[in-house]
């Protein structure tokens, strides 16, 4: 499922590595999850959702895993247009991705209650 | 960059685990008394049985206030498994004995919450959970006058006949 951008709206970016990026579209209150070849549009609770599911894969377990099932995990987010069918590989580079991008979130959040308190 | 996670809630996600974790808390407190009421009742303790049944709505009480906060504040408040409930006692005594742990227990949880808060400086979070730290003393006082009750009549004799009586009188009335 690949997501048209039509729109010519700003985006900030939020993270970025070698495997993909994430930007913050302030307008339409989201983000856009540039990932494994498609662009995907997440609002907060589905960001959230994502890096649930992310964050819930047991990479160990799952390496360490000796059946011959191959190492590919499904995420499929409900309530959410999206589905990502990733190898073992994609899953790390996905996870390094989210948390770059929670802990850029977080930063943004700081700054901003610091200026506020400044204003103020 | 707009500051959208703090648009979206107020409450930070750590804040918010936490939360959903005392509403579990709350929810396996409720189901403990619920069993400690059975107990009793079986075993002919009936006015420590409805006092239990008392406890058991208090703390359903409880788990709703964090549960609704969860969402008010814009988190994602997460219904709790309960499992493994404990349902036979060794004793009329075993059962306060557990009763006054499970308090104490909960009462560590909230001040838990509370550091938290403080590090994280959510004041809002932590005004809500100042009704929890007043209902905490007055939970664990009736639990301990409970088992003091098992002290100054003593179980021989009549005296769990007396302990039952009097466990339905326990209140807590302080001013301050
Ligand atoms: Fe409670
Ligand atoms: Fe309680």
């Amino acid at each position: 499922m690949i997501t048209t951008i039509t729109t010519t709206t700003h985006w900030t970016d939020v993270f970025k590595t070698s495997a993909g990026a994430i930007y913050q579209c302030d307008a339409e209150r989201c983000w856009y999850v540039d990932f494994a070849g498609k662009v995907a549009k997440f609002d907060y609770r589905c960001l959230l959702k994502l890096r649930k599911a992310v964050y819930h894969i047991d990479i160990e377990q799952t390496l360490l895993n000796t059946t011959k099932d191959p190492d590919v995990e499904i995420i499929f987010i409900c309530a959410c247009d999206h589905c990502y069918v990733l190898s073992l590989l994609q899953i790390i580079a996905l996870k390094e991705l989210l948390e770059g991008t929670f802990v850029m979130l977080e930063l943004n959040h700081i700054l901003h209650e610091r200026l506020c308190s400044i204003a103020s | 960059m707009k500051d959208l996670l703090r648009i979206k809630s107020l409450i930070s996600t750590e804040i918010e685990a936490l939360l959903n974790q005392q509403v579990k808390k709350e929810a396996l407190s409720s189901s403990i008394y619920l069993s400690m009421a059975s107990w009793c009742n079986r075993n002919g303790y009936d006015f420590s049985s409805d006092y239990f049944f008392k406890q058991a709505e208090e703390e359903r009480v409880h788990q709703l206030k964090f549960y609704k906060y969860i969402l008010d504040m814009g988190g994602n408040a997460i219904s709790p498994e309960v499992t493994g409930i404990k349902q036979e006692y060794n004793s009329f005594r075993e059962v306060f004995e557990e009763a006054l742990d499970q308090e104490i227990s909960v009462t560590q949880s909230i001040k838990n919450i509370y550091a938290r808060c403080m590090k994280e400086q959510d004041f809002v979070t932590m005004e809500f959970l100042n009704w929890f730290l007043k209902e905490q003393r007055e939970e664990e006082y009736k639990a301990r006058r409970a088992l003091e009750l098992f002290e100054v009549i003593g179980e021989e004799g009549t005296g769990r006949w007396q302990i039952d009586k009097n466990v339905g009188q326990i209140t807590y009335n302080s001013e301050a």
